[in-house]
Protein backbone atom coordinates (compact mmCIF):
# COMPACT_ATOMS: atom_id res chain seq x y z
CA UNK A 1 0.00 0.00 0.00
CA UNK A 2 2.56 2.43 0.53
CA UNK A 3 4.95 1.48 -2.29
CA UNK A 4 1.91 2.22 -4.21
CA UNK A 5 1.54 5.94 -2.85
CA UNK A 6 5.31 6.27 -2.87
CA UNK A 7 4.59 5.08 -6.65
CA UNK A 8 2.02 7.48 -7.45
CA UNK A 9 3.51 10.51 -5.97
CA UNK A 10 6.97 9.70 -8.44
CA UNK A 11 4.26 9.91 -11.19
CA UNK A 12 2.82 13.52 -9.97
CA UNK A 13 6.45 14.87 -9.44
CA UNK A 14 8.88 13.42 -11.75
CA UNK A 15 9.20 14.69 -15.75
CA UNK A 16 6.19 13.56 -16.95
CA UNK A 17 7.20 13.34 -20.67
CA UNK A 18 7.64 9.59 -20.23
CA UNK A 19 4.84 8.67 -17.79
CA UNK A 20 1.57 10.69 -18.61
CA UNK A 21 2.68 10.54 -22.64
CA UNK A 22 3.60 7.15 -22.56
CA UNK A 23 1.23 5.73 -24.97
CA UNK A 24 -0.54 1.76 -24.36
CA UNK A 25 0.41 -0.49 -26.50
CA UNK A 26 -1.00 -0.76 -30.17
CA UNK A 27 -2.73 -3.31 -30.78
CA UNK A 28 -2.19 -5.62 -33.85
CA UNK A 29 -3.58 -8.60 -35.53
CA UNK A 30 -1.75 -11.48 -35.37
CA UNK A 31 0.64 -11.96 -38.33
CA UNK A 32 -1.13 -14.20 -41.72
CA UNK A 33 1.09 -18.00 -42.22
CA UNK A 34 2.45 -15.93 -44.79
CA UNK A 35 3.98 -12.76 -42.87
CA UNK A 36 6.37 -12.55 -40.44
CA UNK A 37 6.53 -9.60 -38.30
CA UNK A 38 9.92 -8.24 -37.22
CA UNK A 39 10.03 -5.53 -34.09
CA UNK A 40 12.80 -3.60 -33.03
CA UNK A 41 14.18 -0.92 -31.03
CA UNK A 42 17.62 0.93 -30.75
CA UNK A 43 19.30 1.29 -27.15
CA UNK A 44 20.66 4.42 -27.32
CA UNK A 45 17.27 6.15 -28.26
CA UNK A 46 15.78 4.64 -25.06
CA UNK A 47 16.43 7.23 -22.07
CA UNK A 48 15.17 8.48 -19.03
CA UNK A 49 15.33 6.10 -16.03
CA UNK A 50 11.28 6.82 -15.65
CA UNK A 51 10.95 4.94 -18.80
CA UNK A 52 13.59 2.20 -17.78
CA UNK A 53 12.29 1.84 -14.61
CA UNK A 54 8.57 1.00 -16.62
CA UNK A 55 10.31 -1.63 -17.88
CA UNK A 56 11.77 -3.18 -15.41
CA UNK A 57 8.43 -3.59 -13.63
CA UNK A 58 6.84 -5.81 -16.36
CA UNK A 59 9.52 -8.14 -15.94
CA UNK A 60 9.32 -10.92 -14.36
CA UNK A 61 11.61 -11.60 -10.31
CA UNK A 62 13.70 -14.25 -12.85
CA UNK A 63 14.39 -11.65 -15.51
CA UNK A 64 14.92 -8.75 -13.20
CA UNK A 65 17.52 -10.87 -11.41
CA UNK A 66 19.15 -11.62 -14.47
CA UNK A 67 19.58 -8.47 -16.10
CA UNK A 68 20.58 -6.98 -12.92
CA UNK A 69 23.24 -9.73 -12.89
CA UNK A 70 24.85 -8.19 -16.13
CA UNK A 71 27.77 -6.19 -15.63
CA UNK A 72 28.06 -2.82 -17.67
CA UNK A 73 25.30 -0.41 -18.66
CA UNK A 74 25.10 -1.08 -22.10
CA UNK A 75 24.84 -5.13 -21.81
CA UNK A 76 22.33 -3.99 -18.86
CA UNK A 77 20.13 -2.08 -20.75
CA UNK A 78 20.00 -4.09 -24.17
CA UNK A 79 19.13 -7.31 -21.79
CA UNK A 80 15.93 -5.37 -20.42
CA UNK A 81 15.32 -4.14 -23.64
CA UNK A 82 15.11 -7.46 -25.04
CA UNK A 83 12.59 -9.15 -22.31
CA UNK A 84 10.87 -5.47 -22.80
CA UNK A 85 10.58 -6.54 -26.76
CA UNK A 86 9.36 -9.78 -26.29
CA UNK A 87 7.06 -8.99 -23.89
CA UNK A 88 5.18 -6.23 -24.91
CA UNK A 89 5.35 -7.31 -28.43
CA UNK A 90 3.63 -10.40 -27.53
CA UNK A 91 0.86 -8.26 -25.65
CA UNK A 92 0.39 -6.39 -28.59
CA UNK A 93 -1.43 -9.84 -30.38
CA UNK A 94 -4.25 -9.56 -27.56
CA UNK A 95 -4.63 -13.21 -27.99
CA UNK A 96 -6.97 -12.75 -24.86
CA UNK A 97 -8.02 -9.81 -22.36
CA UNK A 98 -6.29 -11.31 -19.51
CA UNK A 99 -2.39 -10.98 -21.38
CA UNK A 100 -0.53 -7.84 -20.62
CA UNK A 101 3.30 -7.39 -20.80
CA UNK A 102 3.50 -8.90 -17.20
CA UNK A 103 1.63 -11.88 -16.97
CA UNK A 104 3.00 -13.50 -19.64
CA UNK A 105 5.24 -16.51 -18.70
CA UNK A 106 8.03 -17.94 -20.41
CA UNK A 107 9.67 -21.54 -20.66
CA UNK A 108 11.82 -23.34 -22.84
CA UNK A 109 11.76 -25.87 -25.19
CA UNK A 110 13.19 -29.50 -24.89
CA UNK A 111 16.39 -27.97 -26.76
CA UNK A 112 16.53 -25.17 -24.54
CA UNK A 113 14.58 -22.85 -27.24
CA UNK A 114 12.51 -20.15 -25.36
CA UNK A 115 8.79 -19.95 -26.08
CA UNK A 116 5.52 -18.72 -24.69
CA UNK A 117 4.26 -20.72 -21.68
CA UNK A 118 0.59 -20.06 -22.52
CA UNK A 119 -1.76 -20.41 -19.58
CA UNK A 120 -4.64 -21.92 -19.32
CA UNK A 121 -7.89 -19.79 -20.03
CA UNK A 122 -10.73 -19.81 -20.34
CA UNK A 123 -12.13 -21.31 -23.36
CA UNK A 124 -9.09 -20.66 -25.37
CA UNK A 125 -6.86 -22.42 -27.54
CA UNK A 126 -3.23 -21.22 -27.32
CA UNK A 127 -2.24 -19.81 -30.30
CA UNK A 128 0.55 -20.85 -32.93
CA UNK A 129 2.33 -17.88 -32.00
CA UNK A 130 6.35 -18.63 -32.48
CA UNK A 131 9.01 -16.11 -31.85
CA UNK A 132 12.60 -15.09 -31.54
CA UNK A 133 14.95 -12.41 -30.37
CA UNK A 134 18.54 -11.34 -31.27
CA UNK A 135 20.74 -8.30 -29.96
CA UNK A 136 23.63 -6.16 -30.21
CA UNK A 137 24.20 -3.35 -27.86
CA UNK A 138 22.80 -1.31 -30.25
CA UNK A 139 19.87 -2.57 -31.48
CA UNK A 140 17.26 -5.72 -30.44
CA UNK A 141 14.93 -7.71 -32.51
CA UNK A 142 12.07 -9.45 -32.33
CA UNK A 143 10.38 -11.66 -34.81
CA UNK A 144 6.97 -13.23 -34.53
CA UNK A 145 5.65 -15.74 -36.66
CA UNK A 146 2.34 -17.99 -36.94
CA UNK A 147 2.13 -21.30 -37.52
CA UNK A 148 6.60 -21.50 -38.36
CA UNK A 149 9.42 -21.78 -36.18
CA UNK A 150 11.35 -18.75 -36.63
CA UNK A 151 14.69 -17.59 -36.29
CA UNK A 152 15.94 -13.99 -36.16
CA UNK A 153 20.02 -13.10 -35.87
CA UNK A 154 21.08 -9.31 -36.26
CA UNK A 155 25.21 -8.07 -36.23
CA UNK A 156 26.79 -4.56 -36.67
CA UNK A 157 27.84 -4.40 -40.22
CA UNK A 158 31.05 -2.80 -39.39
CA UNK A 159 31.45 -5.34 -37.19
CA UNK A 160 35.13 -6.11 -36.76
CA UNK A 161 36.22 -9.67 -36.43
CA UNK A 162 39.65 -10.57 -34.27
CA UNK A 163 40.51 -13.49 -36.61
CA UNK A 164 40.92 -12.87 -40.40
CA UNK A 165 37.27 -14.26 -42.00
CA UNK A 166 38.62 -16.71 -44.31
CA UNK A 167 40.21 -18.56 -40.93
CA UNK A 168 36.80 -18.18 -39.41
CA UNK A 169 35.44 -19.51 -42.56
CA UNK A 170 37.91 -22.26 -42.81
CA UNK A 171 37.22 -23.78 -39.04
CA UNK A 172 33.21 -23.03 -39.26
CA UNK A 173 31.44 -22.70 -42.09
CA UNK A 174 31.31 -25.59 -45.49
CA UNK A 175 34.05 -25.80 -48.37
CA UNK A 176 31.57 -24.45 -50.96
CA UNK A 177 31.19 -21.24 -48.82
CA UNK A 178 34.78 -21.28 -48.04
CA UNK A 179 35.37 -20.94 -52.10
CA UNK A 180 32.05 -18.35 -52.30
CA UNK A 181 34.46 -15.87 -49.50
CA UNK A 182 37.58 -16.76 -50.98
CA UNK A 183 36.62 -15.76 -54.36
CA UNK A 184 35.87 -12.16 -52.97
CA UNK A 185 39.24 -10.30 -53.58
CA UNK A 186 38.18 -6.82 -51.92
CA UNK A 187 38.54 -7.40 -48.10
CA UNK A 188 35.58 -4.81 -47.39
CA UNK A 189 33.38 -7.26 -49.19
CA UNK A 190 34.60 -10.55 -48.07
CA UNK A 191 34.19 -9.28 -44.74
CA UNK A 192 30.35 -7.92 -45.79
CA UNK A 193 29.90 -11.32 -47.21
CA UNK A 194 30.87 -13.33 -44.64
CA UNK A 195 28.59 -11.38 -42.00
CA UNK A 196 25.74 -11.73 -43.93
CA UNK A 197 26.86 -15.89 -44.12
CA UNK A 198 27.08 -15.48 -40.36
CA UNK A 199 23.56 -14.00 -39.66
CA UNK A 200 22.02 -16.30 -42.15
CA UNK A 201 23.91 -19.86 -40.70
CA UNK A 202 22.31 -18.21 -36.98
CA UNK A 203 19.00 -17.68 -38.06
CA UNK A 204 18.64 -20.83 -39.20
CA UNK A 205 19.84 -22.62 -36.34
CA UNK A 206 17.91 -20.46 -34.23
CA UNK A 207 15.05 -21.38 -36.19
CA UNK A 208 15.72 -25.49 -36.05
CA UNK A 209 15.97 -24.44 -31.99
CA UNK A 210 18.44 -26.85 -31.35
CA UNK A 211 21.27 -24.74 -30.13
CA UNK A 212 24.69 -24.31 -31.83
CA UNK A 213 25.67 -28.16 -31.10
CA UNK A 214 22.88 -29.32 -32.83
CA UNK A 215 23.33 -27.82 -35.70
CA UNK A 216 27.03 -27.42 -36.69
CA UNK A 217 27.69 -24.46 -39.22
CA UNK A 218 29.17 -27.05 -40.97
CA UNK A 219 27.16 -29.36 -41.80
CA UNK A 220 24.89 -26.84 -43.89
CA UNK A 221 25.54 -24.80 -46.44
CA UNK A 222 23.50 -21.41 -47.30
CA UNK A 223 23.00 -20.88 -50.99
CA UNK A 224 22.25 -17.74 -52.91
CA UNK A 225 20.92 -18.19 -56.17
CA UNK A 226 18.25 -17.93 -58.54
CA UNK A 227 15.73 -20.47 -58.97
CA UNK A 228 17.47 -21.67 -62.08
CA UNK A 229 19.90 -22.45 -58.65
CA UNK A 230 23.06 -20.19 -59.81
CA UNK A 231 24.97 -20.20 -57.39
CA UNK A 232 26.58 -16.42 -56.86
CA UNK A 233 27.22 -14.26 -54.19
CA UNK A 234 25.44 -11.08 -53.54
CA UNK A 235 27.35 -8.62 -54.47
CA UNK A 236 27.68 -9.78 -57.89
CA UNK A 237 24.09 -10.39 -57.77
CA UNK A 238 22.37 -7.61 -60.06
CA UNK A 239 18.76 -8.39 -58.66
CA UNK A 240 19.09 -9.23 -55.57
CA UNK A 241 16.26 -8.58 -54.42
CA UNK A 242 14.58 -11.72 -56.55
CA UNK A 243 17.68 -13.71 -55.07
CA UNK A 244 16.18 -16.77 -53.24
CA UNK A 245 18.13 -17.79 -50.35
CA UNK A 246 18.41 -21.31 -49.68
CA UNK A 247 19.83 -24.03 -47.44
CA UNK A 248 21.44 -27.58 -48.34
CA UNK A 249 22.43 -30.04 -45.39
CA UNK A 250 25.84 -31.93 -45.81
CA UNK A 251 25.41 -35.05 -43.46
CA UNK A 252 22.88 -37.54 -44.06
CA UNK A 253 19.95 -36.12 -41.87
CA UNK A 254 16.73 -36.59 -42.94
CA UNK A 255 15.50 -32.97 -42.27
CA UNK A 256 13.71 -31.26 -44.97
CA UNK A 257 15.73 -28.41 -45.64
CA UNK A 258 13.94 -27.09 -48.52
CA UNK A 259 11.04 -26.05 -46.30
CA UNK A 260 13.33 -22.94 -45.06
CA UNK A 261 13.12 -20.10 -46.58
CA UNK A 262 15.92 -16.59 -45.59
CA UNK A 263 15.51 -12.89 -45.65
CA UNK A 264 18.13 -10.70 -45.53
CA UNK A 265 17.71 -7.25 -44.66
CA UNK A 266 19.36 -4.38 -43.66
CA UNK A 267 18.17 -2.70 -40.74
CA UNK A 268 18.71 1.49 -39.63
CA UNK A 269 21.65 1.40 -42.04
CA UNK A 270 23.72 -0.24 -39.47
CA UNK A 271 22.90 -3.75 -39.54
CA UNK A 272 21.97 -7.25 -40.94
CA UNK A 273 19.10 -8.71 -40.11
CA UNK A 274 18.30 -12.31 -41.23
CA UNK A 275 15.17 -13.91 -40.59
CA UNK A 276 14.34 -17.87 -41.03
CA UNK A 277 10.99 -19.58 -40.95
CA UNK A 278 9.74 -21.98 -42.15
CA UNK A 279 7.56 -21.79 -45.70
CA UNK A 280 4.02 -21.62 -45.59
CA UNK A 281 2.94 -24.40 -48.79
CA UNK A 282 -0.79 -24.68 -47.76
CA UNK A 283 -3.41 -23.83 -49.92
CA UNK A 284 -3.01 -22.31 -53.55
CA UNK A 285 -2.07 -26.54 -54.44
CA UNK A 286 1.77 -26.42 -52.95
CA UNK A 287 2.52 -23.16 -54.72
CA UNK A 288 5.05 -21.31 -53.03
CA UNK A 289 4.02 -18.14 -51.43
CA UNK A 290 6.89 -15.34 -50.61
CA UNK A 291 7.82 -14.56 -47.46
CA UNK A 292 5.91 -10.92 -46.47
CA UNK A 293 7.32 -9.23 -43.87
CA UNK A 294 6.14 -6.13 -41.95
CA UNK A 295 8.82 -4.11 -39.40
CA UNK A 296 8.24 -1.58 -36.99
CA UNK A 297 10.77 0.35 -35.14
CA UNK A 298 9.47 0.53 -31.41
CA UNK A 299 10.32 2.36 -27.92
CA UNK A 300 7.62 0.51 -25.99
CA UNK A 301 5.19 2.74 -24.04
CA UNK A 302 6.72 5.57 -26.25
CA UNK A 303 6.08 5.02 -30.16
CA UNK A 304 5.70 2.93 -32.84
CA UNK A 305 6.00 3.60 -36.74
CA UNK A 306 5.58 1.17 -39.00
CA UNK A 307 9.09 1.27 -41.43
CA UNK A 308 8.55 -1.38 -44.15
CA UNK A 309 9.12 0.49 -47.45
CA UNK A 310 11.47 3.04 -45.77
CA UNK A 311 15.00 4.02 -45.68
CA UNK A 312 15.31 2.12 -42.70
CA UNK A 313 14.64 -1.29 -44.10
CA UNK A 314 16.35 -2.49 -47.18
CA UNK A 315 15.45 -6.23 -48.26
CA UNK A 316 19.51 -7.46 -49.51
CA UNK A 317 17.79 -10.78 -50.29
CA UNK A 318 15.20 -13.25 -50.00
CA UNK A 319 11.52 -13.00 -50.86
CA UNK A 320 9.82 -9.72 -50.80
CA UNK B 1 49.06 -52.37 -17.69
CA UNK B 2 51.08 -51.49 -21.13
CA UNK B 3 52.60 -48.33 -19.44
CA UNK B 4 53.11 -49.76 -16.45
CA UNK B 5 55.58 -52.49 -18.20
CA UNK B 6 57.52 -49.58 -20.66
CA UNK B 7 57.84 -47.58 -17.59
CA UNK B 8 59.53 -49.90 -15.71
CA UNK B 9 61.29 -51.29 -18.52
CA UNK B 10 62.54 -47.54 -19.01
CA UNK B 11 63.41 -46.86 -15.76
CA UNK B 12 65.40 -49.89 -15.24
CA UNK B 13 67.38 -49.09 -18.31
CA UNK B 14 67.80 -45.77 -18.68
CA UNK B 15 66.82 -43.98 -15.62
CA UNK B 16 70.43 -44.62 -13.83
CA UNK B 17 72.89 -43.62 -16.22
CA UNK B 18 70.41 -40.45 -16.63
CA UNK B 19 70.81 -39.85 -12.82
CA UNK B 20 74.53 -39.94 -13.09
CA UNK B 21 75.12 -38.59 -16.14
CA UNK B 22 73.34 -35.55 -15.64
CA UNK B 23 74.03 -33.38 -12.95
CA UNK B 24 70.90 -31.53 -13.14
CA UNK B 25 68.94 -34.53 -12.82
CA UNK B 26 70.53 -35.94 -9.62
CA UNK B 27 69.27 -32.30 -7.77
CA UNK B 28 65.47 -33.08 -9.11
CA UNK B 29 63.00 -35.27 -7.13
CA UNK B 30 62.39 -38.63 -8.61
CA UNK B 31 58.65 -37.42 -9.35
CA UNK B 32 59.78 -34.62 -11.45
CA UNK B 33 62.00 -37.19 -13.58
CA UNK B 34 58.77 -39.31 -13.44
CA UNK B 35 56.21 -36.87 -14.62
CA UNK B 36 58.76 -35.38 -17.37
CA UNK B 37 59.91 -38.54 -19.14
CA UNK B 38 56.40 -40.06 -18.46
CA UNK B 39 54.72 -37.38 -20.57
CA UNK B 40 57.62 -37.67 -22.94
CA UNK B 41 56.51 -41.09 -23.82
CA UNK B 42 53.41 -41.94 -23.43
CA UNK B 43 51.15 -38.91 -25.00
CA UNK B 44 47.80 -38.57 -23.26
CA UNK B 45 48.45 -36.52 -20.37
CA UNK B 46 46.85 -34.26 -19.02
CA UNK B 47 47.56 -30.47 -18.00
CA UNK B 48 47.55 -28.80 -14.60
CA UNK B 49 44.70 -27.09 -13.74
CA UNK B 50 45.90 -23.63 -12.71
CA UNK B 51 48.33 -23.53 -15.47
CA UNK B 52 44.92 -23.77 -17.73
CA UNK B 53 43.41 -21.23 -15.63
CA UNK B 54 46.36 -19.13 -15.67
CA UNK B 55 46.70 -19.30 -19.79
CA UNK B 56 42.78 -19.39 -20.45
CA UNK B 57 42.46 -16.17 -18.87
CA UNK B 58 45.23 -14.73 -20.55
CA UNK B 59 43.99 -15.36 -23.55
CA UNK B 60 40.60 -13.76 -23.13
CA UNK B 61 42.37 -10.84 -21.72
CA UNK B 62 44.13 -10.75 -25.02
CA UNK B 63 40.53 -10.22 -26.87
CA UNK B 64 39.88 -6.73 -27.58
CA UNK B 65 36.69 -6.62 -26.78
CA UNK B 66 36.86 -7.69 -23.52
CA UNK B 67 37.42 -5.62 -20.68
CA UNK B 68 40.36 -7.62 -18.75
CA UNK B 69 39.00 -6.33 -15.41
CA UNK B 70 36.11 -8.30 -15.78
CA UNK B 71 37.90 -11.43 -16.67
CA UNK B 72 37.62 -13.55 -13.56
CA UNK B 73 37.48 -17.51 -13.74
CA UNK B 74 33.70 -17.24 -12.62
CA UNK B 75 32.99 -15.18 -15.75
CA UNK B 76 30.41 -16.11 -17.63
CA UNK B 77 31.34 -14.58 -21.95
CA UNK B 78 27.60 -13.44 -22.14
CA UNK B 79 26.66 -12.18 -19.23
CA UNK B 80 29.66 -10.73 -17.95
CA UNK B 81 31.60 -9.81 -20.81
CA UNK B 82 28.85 -9.02 -23.10
CA UNK B 83 30.12 -11.53 -25.53
CA UNK B 84 28.11 -12.94 -28.48
CA UNK B 85 28.03 -16.32 -30.20
CA UNK B 86 30.59 -14.89 -32.85
CA UNK B 87 32.73 -13.19 -30.09
CA UNK B 88 32.02 -16.96 -28.44
CA UNK B 89 33.58 -18.86 -31.43
CA UNK B 90 36.69 -16.50 -31.58
CA UNK B 91 37.88 -17.00 -27.89
CA UNK B 92 37.16 -20.97 -28.71
CA UNK B 93 39.20 -20.32 -31.84
CA UNK B 94 41.78 -18.55 -29.52
CA UNK B 95 41.70 -21.48 -26.98
CA UNK B 96 42.35 -24.03 -29.68
CA UNK B 97 45.43 -22.15 -31.04
CA UNK B 98 46.51 -21.74 -27.47
CA UNK B 99 46.21 -25.02 -26.49
CA UNK B 100 46.77 -26.69 -29.70
CA UNK B 101 43.92 -29.09 -29.87
CA UNK B 102 40.28 -28.93 -31.58
CA UNK B 103 37.64 -28.29 -29.78
CA UNK B 104 34.71 -30.24 -31.61
CA UNK B 105 31.23 -28.19 -32.58
CA UNK B 106 28.95 -30.17 -30.43
CA UNK B 107 30.97 -29.30 -27.14
CA UNK B 108 32.18 -25.36 -28.23
CA UNK B 109 28.07 -24.58 -27.32
CA UNK B 110 28.51 -25.42 -23.63
CA UNK B 111 31.91 -23.93 -22.86
CA UNK B 112 30.30 -20.25 -22.47
CA UNK B 113 32.12 -19.20 -19.26
CA UNK B 114 35.95 -18.99 -18.18
CA UNK B 115 35.28 -22.21 -15.57
CA UNK B 116 33.66 -23.93 -18.39
CA UNK B 117 36.67 -23.31 -20.48
CA UNK B 118 38.96 -24.71 -17.86
CA UNK B 119 37.70 -27.73 -16.92
CA UNK B 120 37.27 -29.13 -20.68
CA UNK B 121 40.51 -28.04 -21.35
CA UNK B 122 41.91 -29.23 -18.19
CA UNK B 123 40.20 -32.79 -18.78
CA UNK B 124 41.58 -33.16 -22.50
CA UNK B 125 44.57 -35.26 -23.45
CA UNK B 126 45.12 -33.54 -25.94
CA UNK B 127 45.57 -30.26 -24.95
CA UNK B 128 49.36 -28.75 -25.21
Amino acid sequence: MRRGFYRMRLNCCSDNKFFSSSTPLTPIPLPSPKETHLWYVIPSEVKGESLLNKYMEILSPCEKENVLSMRGDELWKSALLARTLVRTTIARYQINSSISPRSLKFRKSIHGKPEVDWQQGDHCEPPPLHFNISHTSSLVACGVTVNSPIGVDVETKQRTVKHNVLTLARRYFCDPELEVLNAIKDPYLQHQEFMKLWTLKEAYVKALGRGFSGAPFKTFRIRFGSAIGVSSHLSRTSSAEASEISVDLLDDSSDLTCNWQFMLLELAGSHYAAICTEKDVTNEGNREVPMKLRVWKTIPFVEDRCVSGTEAVRILCGSR
Amino acid sequence: MAARIALLKYLRVEARPAQLRNPRLIGGSFSQLFKRQFSEEVRGSFLDKDEVRDRVINCVKNFQKVDPAKVVPNAHFQNDLGLDSLDTVEIVMALEEEFGFEIPDNEADKINSINLAVDFIASHPQAK
